[in-house]
């Protein structure tokens, strides 16, 4: 059984200090990510040791800030995640490999040939200036991810600008970046993708779903997406004008920052900031009032949270910014205002409800209505956060006549 | 003559090219180009201040809280708010944090490849890497430990991150046991860089891409406990800087000596200042507002900064100062007779400018030589004067400052200025628990009016970031960023001047034109 699996991994493990005992434990937290029950830890240890080899994967940057690189550099216990990530052979990481030049462009076309490879993609897709706005060598950077995509058993699209664009999608930039999904739908290679959210993403989810591929892809790498928990969300690219769907691990994006936030309890009472770097703030009262998207964003930041959990956006005073969420940048902006109005394309990722209410279901919802009327019957806090004005972009097209 | 290319330009943030003509082993003429637009000065257009905030930081990945901090300032700048005390203490402890990340991560993961073999320590003999070690005042490691997981590794044959590489260049001159004592520092600094960022994400909420330090001040707001959370933190990032980053730089320098002699560049240097003081004046910053022509001290404002556009793919107009700026992007083609870069070429002065650690110590060098005091009134800061002067006498050049100027002097300042900045966070931290006594200590503070021109003009770790905002009834409708990196990176100027990376890559010596070495050392020597 593999609670007595014993081989090169763990004399891999024992040389770098880690313990059979950390290691397991470790696996356990990673089943846990993957909305698995800890029973299945000597499963996930067990296909880790399976490799003899270390599996190959190449970690591409596209319209990238290298933000998502600096995120798993600050992955949670590194003595034993970061051997995880270790028994993958990264053979191209832009910002941590040793080569250079045309030595770090052959890494990548060798692993091509080679085959067998988890490939992960930071940043947008750059499609402006015919693609010109990226190049490598004089080779366009959506050429270059249409060939490793192609061969690649899977792909892993980390952080807002690789699922949807990010920022760089935002109106109206003539940069043209685009997610990979929709991307590799235009040149129709149907590799897998899954999607992993926020800006940067969390270095946590990431070495989750590399375990995950590492547990299907000795048996059979065709299941990956089979025996992942994901679901499926629908958006339009307006760039290509394209409908989109989105593959995204369902324990990460099941529920809203605000079903898991720990500033909930104050949200109930009715305790609000209202000013930043007031006393409230170091109450730790919520945050709603000064613009917060947690109530309509999903994903799991409260649980996970950032930097070796030590702390999150919303645990340190400021409310968040929605980063998680679809063409988060035109939908999310005014950070700091209620969004009042629908934004232009009819896009279920782009849906920006009247009112924060409608856009959390069943009980959550009841519970904003019921807690914003009452309190506002009883004077507390008016009307919420400032509304925003219809946006100006969206005025703008309005008056052309859209987007086309 | 021959060309060699770089690109990509690896172990940087974003992506680089690196073109140079050699010539009997010798640089003769380069061209340095940046090959991402990502166009984020249109996106600002017609949104709100505080939304410049939270997106312009995602320019950079990896200096987000200086982009952020520089948009704040241009924001408060612009509608008239000058934020209060407690602001600035926690975006100075905020800023710091993210410097000593910076300068730590770049020495040990970004640049030290260019001169540290991992492969080669495989051979080192663990009791002389002890006595090495202790001989060179570095920090003892589990030498034998790290030599096994190295050989594990090794043996795999399969080389992951470092993977085909220069490995069998001349240039790789360490012994065996340096080497070795390197790739240990190299596996704690992995550890030591995320505990800085933990500081980040106390503050800040994470890292990347802080939350915290909005138009006004800052939304955190400290309490004890979590000072103490971040004290003890510095102390111990402090620690490793002054155990492993000082005594490497320098245990590694002697091997290295004739980068004195090239790599030193434009010789102007430029300085925003950085590290708020009480009396918000930029020249008295703890790193002071400043410009070096050479070794000579002036004053600089933003209105001395022009872009220019005639190498670089853009339609815009040429010549401006940014607040009058504009981003038109065309590409044509890569031409580097014509135009080769997304860079614009930036200016300061008129002249080719460097910016970044090297600018910043030699131009904090200078205000102290001519009397001000940086140690902030606390006892036991090593100023940049003091750390300067004492490295030059370790390295037997005493009072030959001019020896900055170079490779090895860009490499030495980042690290030098790691250890100034790591004594004045110790300062800062008991500032603020001391100023939380009080009853008045506030931390943010509204605009009163909506609209105003405005820039801010600041440092990030690698070099000086100014963003200029036009706002209008609340709405932004002008709004340009002079990145860090634009300064080192910048290609020709009208004139055809090269940009300083590229006049410190002309007459460096190229041993093997197939493995430019040496041009990839100077590229990472500016933490692009």
């Amino acid at each position: 059984m593999a609670q007595e699996a014993h081989g090169a991994i763990y004399d891999l493990l024992a040389v770098r200090g880690v313990s059979r005992r950390d290691f397991m434990k470790y696996c356990g937290y990673v089943a846990a990510m993957l909305g698995l029950t800890e029973a299945a830890a000597p499963q996930i240890a067990a296909a880790v040791e399976k490799g003899a080899k270390l599996k190959p994967a190449l970690w591409l940057n596209g319209g990238s800030c290298s933000g998502c690189t600096e995120s798993i550099a600050q992955v949670d216990s590194p003595d034993v995640a970061t051997i995880v990530l270790e028994l993958l052979s990264l053979n191209y990481f832009e910002t941590i490999m040793a080569a250079a030049g045309e030595y770090a462009e052959k890494n990548v076309d060798d692993t091509i040939e080679a085959g067998n490879y988890l490939l992960i993609y930071e940043g947008a897709v750059m499609m402006g200036e015919d693609g010109n706005t990226l190049l490598i060598n004089g080779h366009k950077g959506k050429d270059i991810l249409e060939k490793a995509a192609a061969g690649a058993q899977a792909i892993l699209a980390v952080g807002a600008c690789a699922v949807d664009g990010g920022w760089v999608y935002a109106h109206p930039n003539p940069a043209g970046g685009i997610g990979v999904q929709s991307f590799l739908d235009s040149v129709k290679v149907a590799t897998p993708v899954v999607n992993l959210p926020c800006c940067p993403t969390s270095p946590e989810w990431v070495v989750a779903m590399v375990v995950q591929w590492l547990l299907v892809a000795e048996d059979d790498p065709a299941t990956f997406l089979d025996k992942t928990a994901l679901l499926a969300k629908n958006y339009r690219d307006n760039y290509r004008d394209a409908d989109v769907t989105l593959l995204y691990p369902e324990y990460i994006v099941g529920s809203t920052i605000h079903d898991n936030c720990p500033r909930r309890g104050h949200f109930e009472n009715g305790e609000f900031v209202t000013e930043f770097g007031s006393p409230e703030e170091a109450m730790g009262y919520c945050l709603y009032k000064v613009g917060c998207k947690g109530p309509q964003t999903y994903t799991q930041c409260p649980i996970t949270r950032w930097n070796r959990s030590v702390s999150w956006c919303v645990q340190s005073g400021a409310p968040c910014i929605g980063c998680g969420g679809l063409n988060w940048v035109d939908n999310n902006a005014p950070f700091f205002k209620r969004l009042s109005s629908m934004r232009m394309g009819n896009t279920l990722g782009n849906v920006q409800p009247g009112s924060v209410g409608a856009v959390v279901g069943g009980v959550a919802a009841a519970a904003l209505v019921a807690h914003g009327l009452g309190m506002k019957a009883a004077g507390r806090i008016g009307d919420g956060p400032p509304m925003e004005d219809m946006k100006v972009h969206d005025r703008k097209r309005m008056k052309k006549g859209g987007d086309k | 003559m021959a060309r060699s290319v770089i690109d990509p330009v690896t172990r940087i943030e974003g992506h680089l090219r690196v073109e140079v003509e050699v010539q009997d082993n010798k640089v003769v003429d380069a061209w340095v180009s940046g090959t991402l637009y990502r166009g984020m000065e249109t996106v600002m257009l017609d949104r709100s201040p505080e939304d410049a905030f939270y997106v312009t930081q995602r320019i950079c990945g990896v200096c987000p809280i200086s982009h952020s901090h520089a948009s704040a300032q241009a924001t408060e700048d612009a509608l008239g708010i000058e934020i209060p005390e407690g602001g600035r203490l926690v975006r100075n402890l905020l800023e710091a944090a993210q410097f000593l990340h910076s300068h730590i991560l770049w020495f040990y993961h970004l640049a030290a490849l260019d001169y540290v073999n991992p492969i080669n320590a495989l051979s080192a003999d663990i009791a002389d890497t002890y006595a090495l070690a202790q001989a060179a005042g570095t920090r003892p490691a589990d030498f034998g430990a790290v030599a096994a997981r190295l050989a594990a590794f090794a043996e795999n044959g399969q080389l992951s991150i470092f993977t085909g590489h220069y490995w069998d260049h001349p240039g790789y001159v360490l012994p065996p046991e340096l080497d070795l004592i390197a790739t240990a520092h190299y596996l704690e600094a992995l550890e030591v860089q995320a505990v800085a960022n933990e500081i980040v994400a106390i503050i800040a909420g994470k890292f990347s891409h802080p939350m915290t330090s909005v138009p006004g001040g800052t939304a955190f707001v400290p309490t004890v406990d979590k000072l103490d959370d971040i004290l003890y933190r510095f102390v111990r990032v402090k620690e490793f800087i002054d155990t492993a980053l000082i005594p490497d730089t320098l245990a590694i320098a002697p091997f290295i000596l004739d980068a004195t002699t090239y790599g030193g560049g434009t010789g102007n240097f430029l300085s925003w200042g950085v590290f708020e003081a009480a009396d918000r004046d930029p020249v008295n910053r703890f790193l002071p507002r400043g410009f070096g022509r050479g070794l000579s001290l002036e004053d600089v404002s933003p209105d001395d900064v022009t872009e220019y556009v005639e190498h670089s793919w853009y339609e815009s107009g040429t010549g401006l100062n940014p607040k009058d700026g504009e981003t038109k992007v065309k590409f044509t083609e890569y031409n580097t007779e014509d135009k080769y870069s997304y860079g614009k070429a930036v200016r300061c002065k008129e002249e080719s400018t460097e910016s970044g650690p090297l600018a910043r110590m030699v131009v904090a060098y200078l205000h102290e030589k001519g009397g001000k005091d940086l140690t902030g009134g606390a006892a036991g800061v090593r100023t940049p004067a003091a750390l300067i002067d004492s490295t030059l006498e370790a390295l037997d050049v005493a009072g030959k400052p001019e020896v900055l100027v170079s490779l090895l002097g860009r490499v030495a300042a980042r690290n030098l200025e790691a250890a100034y900045v790591a004594d004045l966070a110790l300062v800062w931290v008991n500032e603020l628990v001391e100023a939380m006594k009080g009853t008045d200590l506030s931390f943010w503070k509204a605009a009163e009016k909506n609209t105003g021109d405005g820039v801010g003009a600041w440092e990030a770790p690698r070099g000086s970031v100014a963003h200029w905002i036009g706002i209008k009834g609340g709405k932004i409708d002008h709004y340009q960023v002079v990145a860090p990196t634009t300064w080192d990176i910048a290609p020709r100027d009208a004139s055809g001047t090269p940009g300083p990376m590229e006049q410190a890559l002309i007459g460096a010596p190229i041993a093997d034109a197939e493995k430019p070495l040496e041009a990839l050392r100077i590229a990472h020597s500016f933490d692009p």
